[in-house]
């Protein structure tokens, strides 16, 4: 067991989990997607980014790109949600569906990032 | 390795990230949560946004004031730990970067990296000079730039520091680095298509014998250029299948061999090494008993030289470093000294040579038996550059400088290989044919004339190359006419021709020259100026050969189809 191995394999748990937890609902209905949840997610996302950094082992430098192709989206889909809400000052159906794809994206990448590393645990364990 | 900086950098900034990602985001929080009042005393609830936005400009203190509203108590309460919290995780992670910027170990790979480019970026030939001292330096004044470029690793960086505070034009690149280790060997461009050779002259044989063996399974084909100063590491490396190994005691007692049995082969050698082109009394090693002070590697090497031109000496075993403890001084020359010289039969003797390992000894050893036998001759080794003016000084007949030899034969080896093979010839040759040599190149060149190498190819001897191309027959003596006056004769001397690996000593005058055969020319700088015009200029050799002057315009005339003209 290895104490670096678990935190960055919550983080990452963490970060996919909590991103389906924002993008799970109705695209259109911004009220059924938590800002607090997309907070959460960039946090969890960007805290497991800088777990790989440096890590210069082929899975980690893997780890790294996809988790920096979380954080992009999802820091995309906030900007999107503050330039909404502030500067057009109304967040119609097309913003919305905007802030939840993004957010999408980010799963598919965290969910790329879990699999990576499930498939790495399950090969050192022989 | 540029990759590797990056590493190095991000693993070092993963903890500042991580307290800066939580601070920010724990504060934000906060702000989020805790319930305001806007400016009309309505409950109000602050977005992501609008504390983002507070918090980034209050972390970096920065500090715009309270926005979008002015705070009630329970958020001042919060921002009043938060000022802390954040401001905190800001200057630790400002201060871990600035750390780091400072770090040995990122400054070794980033200089590391600058070197690796210079030395990818050398286009021209190079050698790699493992370790900087006096004589490396000399070898690099001499080189650099002219004939070769030059990369020098060293262990020590105080060696490294002085190197670039030399300043040297074209620069040097230069590392801190170990010679045996392959690592830094191939980063000093080992495997490089244009590296030449190393040269490795170390004091300690070990050292050179394990940089020979790394190098040697690097890369076969460069020249090694290895230092030995006894005959069976000299021997291990032969049969290493190394060919240029330098033992500067070696040198040292072929001179004395040669001084004595045969002064002409010394004298032609110490010309090319700068001693003018003439035997002066004081020059000529006398005959008779030799001591030997001092039975070092040195004071070997030199019985072996003696003994070979048959010349009696004694060797007397010397230990300097004990001498110096046992006396605390390194003057020598008290009564028991004395005692001791006149047993060896000083007064008798005719030569004295100093051979320890300490100058100042050496020097003393010197005058302490001048004080005895006025009349005897010195010669006195001398360890390193530094204090020749002392020797110069003193008025010893002959300073051996183990670090000037070893430095020009080193640069003969690498810039002068016709002025090392005529050398290398010319000991197999017999005294009076270096007598008559001697007397040859004084009545032509004069007193001190200057040797030039050439190649005869297209970028040395352009009009020569296109003669010889086309078949014709070109002869030494046909390029030693003057090109003022084609009856006279240059004042020049063909020494040395090399064809493949055939040498002519003294070639004929009447051979006939070939493309790529390369020559030592002796002359003074004007008379080999002419020699160069001779050899590039197409009019010019046309005239010294004799052709018809006419004859040859015709290539430029449309009409002049067979060559005739009638001009």
């Amino acid at each position: 067991m290895n104490m670096h191995k678990i935190i960055s394999g919550l983080f990452f748990t963490l970060a996919m989990t909590l991103n389906f937890g924002f993008f799970y609902g109705d695209p259109t209905q911004l009220i059924e997607h938590s800002a607090y949840e997309l907070f959460a997610a960039i946090i969890v996302n960007l805290i497991a980014t800088v777990l790989k950094l440096g890590d210069r082992t082929q899975l980690g430098a893997v780890l790294l790109a996809t988790s920096i192709v979380a954080d992009i989206q999802l820091i995309a889909s906030a900007t999107v949600w503050a330039f909404a809400e502030y500067v057009a000052s109304s967040i119609g159906t097309e913003a919305a569906t905007a802030i939840v794809s993004l957010s999408g994206g980010a799963l598919l990448a965290n969910a790329v990032s879990v699999i990576l590393f499930v498939g790495d645990t399950i090969k050192s364990k022989r | 390795m540029n990759e590797q900086i990056i590493w190095i950098v991000l693993k070092r900034l993963r903890t500042p990230f991580l307290v800066i990602i939580i601070t920010f985001a724990i504060s934000i929080l906060g702000l989020v949560l805790i319930p305001g009042t806007d400016d009309l005393g309505n409950p109000y609830q602050m977005t992501f946004f609008d504390a983002f936005y507070f918090v980034t400009y209050m972390a970096s203190t920065i500090g715009f004031g309270e926005a979008p509203y002015t705070f009630n108590y329970p958020q001042r309460m919060w921002v009043s730990f938060t000022i802390y919290f954040t401001v905190i995780g800001w200057f630790y992670g400002i201060g871990a970067i600035v750390a780091l910027i400072q770090d040995e170990g990122l400054r070794r790979a980033l200089n590391l990296n600058i070197f690796r480019n210079q030395v990818q970026n050398l286009h021209e030939p190079f050698y790699i000079i493992l370790g900087y001292n006096g004589v490396t330096k000399t070898i690099i004044n001499k080189i650099n730039g002219v004939d070769y470029r030059v990369v020098v690793l060293d262990k020590s960086t105080q060696k490294i520091e002085e190197l670039i505070l030399e300043n040297f034009y074209p620069h040097v690149p230069a590392s801190v680095g170990d010679g045996t280790n392959h690592q830094m060997l191939k980063m000093a461009g080992i495997h490089q298509k244009n590296c030449k050779g190393i040269i490795s002259l170390f004091e300690n044989d070990m050292v050179n014998a394990n940089i020979a063996t790394v190098c040697m399974l690097l890369n076969k084909k460069i020249d090694i250029i290895i230092k030995a100063t006894s005959p069976e590491q000299v021997a291990h490396f032969k049969n290493m299948g190394l060919e240029h190994v330098q033992n500067p005691f070696d040198i040292i007692s072929k001179r004395i061999y040669f001084g004595l049995t045969s002064p002409h082969i010394w004298l032609l050698e110490m010309w090319m090494y700068g001693h003018i082109l003439k035997l002066k009394g004081r020059d000529r090693f006398p005959q008779g008993r030799y001591i030997i002070y001092g039975s070092g590697r040195m004071g070997k090497a030199i019985a072996e030289g003696l003994k070979r031109a048959g010349i009696e000496y004694v060797i007397k075993d010397f230990d300097s470093k004990k001498y110096i403890k046992q006396k605390e001084s390194t003057i020598f020359g008290d009564e028991e000294d004395m005692q001791k010289l006149i047993s060896l039969g000083v007064k008798e003797s005719a030569c004295i040579i100093a051979a320890t390992k300490n100058d100042i000894l050496n020097l003393t050893i010197l005058n302490s038996a001048k004080q005895l036998n006025p009349d005897i001759f010195t010669m006195g080794r001398e360890n390193s550059l530094d204090d020749l003016n002392i020797f110069k000084a003193a008025k010893i007949n002959k300073i051996y400088v183990v670090e000037k030899i070893l430095a020009d034969a080193t640069y003969n080896f690498i810039s002068r290989p016709l002025v090392d093979l005529f050398i290398r010839e010319a000991r197999k040759q017999t005294e009076e044919w270096a007598e008559v040599i001697v007397n040859i190149l004084n009545n032509i060149t004069g007193m001190n004339p200057k040797y030039f190498e050439t190649q005869l190819n297209d970028e040395n001897a352009y009009a020569l190359s296109l003669e010889l191309n086309k078949g014709e027959s070109v002869t030494l003596a046909n390029l030693r006419r003057s090109r003022e006056n084609k009856e006279e004769m240059l004042q020049i001397v063909f020494l040395l021709l090399k064809r493949g690996d055939e040498v002519y000593l003294m070639p004929d005058s009447q051979m006939n020259l070939q493309i790529d055969d390369e020559l030592l020319i002796v002359a003074d700088e004007e008379i080999y100026e002419d020699f160069e015009y001779i050899i590039n200029n197409i009019y010019e050799l046309n005239y010294v050969l004799d052709r018809d002057e006419k004859n040859h315009l015709s290539y430029f005339k449309p009409w002049g189809k067979n060559g005739k003209t009638n001009a």
